[in-house]
């Protein structure tokens, strides 16, 4: 799993662990833009380069194998056109599909809801499918997930 | 207001690439969704196909030998020969065609299955192999490392015996 440095064009290793309490702190509103300490009661995980995160993410299992990303977020340094690395949500949606894959198999699947004005760009970057307000990734299209981002 | 914010700042392109925002959708909505992706899944596997069905299979076992690796405690019933077992099931293969498919003895693939016997190092590269490379040697090594590591902290028989064949022990 890596990101791409747009400057040097290196790819950087990357791991994604689940987040520990003392990184709230490091996890401001300034910089990952929402309040994450309301998703305590989710899985939350950070997508890091070294000891610096890049990326988080907040995930709910479902009764019907199936995995929702609640909330995602890039560290303020890594968006728009002046961003740092590339890859950091494809890496943490890939995370997801991983984690379907181990708990559910081929039945695994990762869901999430978009804002209206964003769908077509997930579905357009990810292969997500589109289900009326919720879009997913299931059987070949998680799978291309997984093998796009090297898991 | 801070969505406003957001949306002076980058285009829609740019913020799918940095966010999945909050569902604003109510219980009723989500019920609703819910049913509809329900419906588009049922849809959805009816053209999964026996290949994408086999590299599911292999990518979860291979993800659940991972998992069992990065914990780092030991557990004995998830040994080399735990993973195995599930590897030859997953593919529906009787003992004797998976022996002859990576060309050793049954008697050698039944002593590996039941523990009586450590695989060697050509047997993990035939299994990589035999996997298309789906699960590495390594992933299969580190599993027999496992075992080895917890087995020489916890070998308290094994120190009582040796200790008879060590002589000037260094005194600290």
């Amino acid at each position: 799993m890596y990101v791409i440095e747009r400057e040097s064009n290196l790819r950087h290793q990357v791991k994604v662990k689940p987040l520990d309490d003392e990184d709230y702190k490091e996890i401001t509103k300034s910089r990952f833009y929402f309040n994450w300490k309301t998703e305590r009661a989710h899985d939350v995980y950070k997508l890091v380069l070294g000891d610096e995160i890049l990326g988080v993410m907040s995930c709910r299992h479902h009764e019907d194998e199936r995995i929702e990303i609640v909330l995602l977020a890039v560290s303020k340094d890594n968006r728009g056109r002046n961003k740092k690395y590339d890859r950091i949500t494809g890496n943490l949606i890939g995370f997801a599909c991983k984690e379907a894959m181990k708990y559910y198999g081929i039945n695994g699947c990762v869901s999430l809801v978009p804002k209206t004005s964003l769908r077509q760009h997930y579905m357009d970057f990810y292969g997500m499918e589109d289900a009326g307000r919720q879009i997913f990734l299931e059987g070949g299209s998680l799978l291309n997930i997984l093998r796009e981002y090297e898991l | 207001m801070k969505k406003t914010k957001l949306n002076d700042k980058y285009t829609d392109k740019e913020l799918a690439e940095s966010f999945v925002f909050r569902s604003k959708l109510t219980p009723a909505q989500k019920a609703e969704s819910n049913e509809e992706l329900s419906a588009k899944r049922k849809q959805l596997r009816q053209s999964v196909t026996p290949k994408e069905v086999l590299l599911s299979r292999l990518l979860q076992l291979k993800y659940q030998m991972e998992d069992y690796l990065e914990n780092p405690n030991y557990d004995n019933t998830r040994s080399f020969s735990f993973f195995l077992k599930g590897y030859v099931e997953m593919l529906n293969k009787k003992n004797k065609e998976f022996a002859d498919d990576i060309d050793i003895n049954q008697t050698e693939l039944s002593q590996i299955l039941n523990n009586h016997r450590s695989p060697s190092e050509k047997v993990i590269i035939r299994l990589e192999i035999h996997s298309n490379k789906i699960i590495p040697a390594i992933i299969w090594h580190r599993l027999i490392e496992k075992e080895k590591e917890y087995q020489i902290i916890n070998n308290s028989e094994l120190r009582a015996r040796e200790k008879s064949h060590v002589r000037n022990m260094v005194l600290i």
